[in-house]
């Protein structure tokens, strides 16, 4: 092997998501972000279910040592659900679209935040965007948990934003 | 006492505005660094500002640094609120000038109780 070959590899090398964190501390992350912004009696149960066919995300980038993206996946009902939990007393009697998208964002981003905070630095994070979720690039690189709550399913995906790198 | 509340999230700006508003805080809010400044510009110059990191147009640390170089804005005290919680980035917020930092997720009686410690509001007082 000559030493570009070797620099190559050593080089190539970088961690996926599940040698850096675990769905345990993903879990955690998401139960503090719920217990102080949806409300304290609120929890997540750690059930699977089945997410229905309209649903929404919320993402945020992480740049770094490991890069990739923290997202949460919802029924649009949920996530609505979710937003006038998030506000209480102080949520519009009509809630609009950038209502949802703008609550919905700043979960995404404090569980981000946290994630990030657990993650090898330094890195940043990038602004909270809802939508359509990103595409998981690399299903080896991919940390999902997936939870109720109050009986509805979300999933928290932390997934590598890079392809998996090719077999030598 | 007045405060000013810094935040992309209107979600957010909500929360920590009702909460200061509880603890007696009269509140203005803006959505980004730059809309904070207008505000100080305008003649809006609170006790207390709380300010995100991670927004649009100018970021938390930006508007931290603007504020600081202004011998104008020196009364105010500076709380940064945000999601960013690595040691790196607190360390570079104080030096910029913030007098505490609150990590989000947050209690409202976490913030309470940091404006105690800031002198802020009476330690007895309860939401």
């Amino acid at each position: 092997m000559t030493t570009t070959e070797m620099g190559r590899r050593s080089s190539d090398r970088r961690p996926v998501i599940t040698e850096l964190i675990d769905e345990p501390t993903i879990q955690s992350i998401a139960e503090d972000a719920w217990t102080a912004l949806v409300g304290e009696d609120e929890i997540l149960v750690p059930l699977p279910g089945e997410l229905p066919g309209d649903v929404v995300s919320s993402w945020v980038d992480v740049v770094g040592p490991w890069t990739g993206t923290v997202v949460l996946t919802t029924g649009r009902e949920t996530a609505a659900g979710l937003t006038r939990a998030l506000l209480g007393e102080h949520a519009p009697a009509e809630l609009e679209d950038e209502d949802i998208v703008d609550a919905f964002g700043e979960i995404a981003n404090v569980v981000g935040g946290n994630v990030k905070a657990a993650l090898p630095g330094p890195s940043a994070l990038s602004l909270p965007d809802v939508g359509d979720a990103p595409a998981v690039r690399n299903p080896a690189d991919l940390c999902r948990v997936d939870v109720l709550w109050r009986g509805e399913p979300l999933s928290i995906s932390v997934q590598g934003a890079l392809p998996a790198l090719p077999v030598h | 006492m007045r405060a000013l509340v810094i935040d992309d999230s209107r979600a957010m700006r909500r929360i920590v505005s009702g909460t200061l508003e509880k603890l007696g805080f009269e509140v203005e809010q803006a959505g980004d660094g730059r809309e904070g400044l207008d505000a100080l510009e305008r003649g809006y110059i609170p006790d207390l500002v709380t300010v995100d990191w991670n927004m649009p147009v100018m970021d938390g640390l930006q508007f931290v640094s603007a504020v600081r170089s202004n011998p104008g804005y020196r009364s105010m005290t500076i709380m940064m609120v945000t999601s960013e919680s690595e040691h790196t980035q607190i360390v570079r917020a104080l030096a910029a000038g913030a007098h505490e930092y609150v990590i989000k997720p947050f209690t409202a009686d976490a913030l309470r109780d940091k404006l105690a410690l800031l002198g802020l509001l009476p330690q007895e007082v309860s939401l």
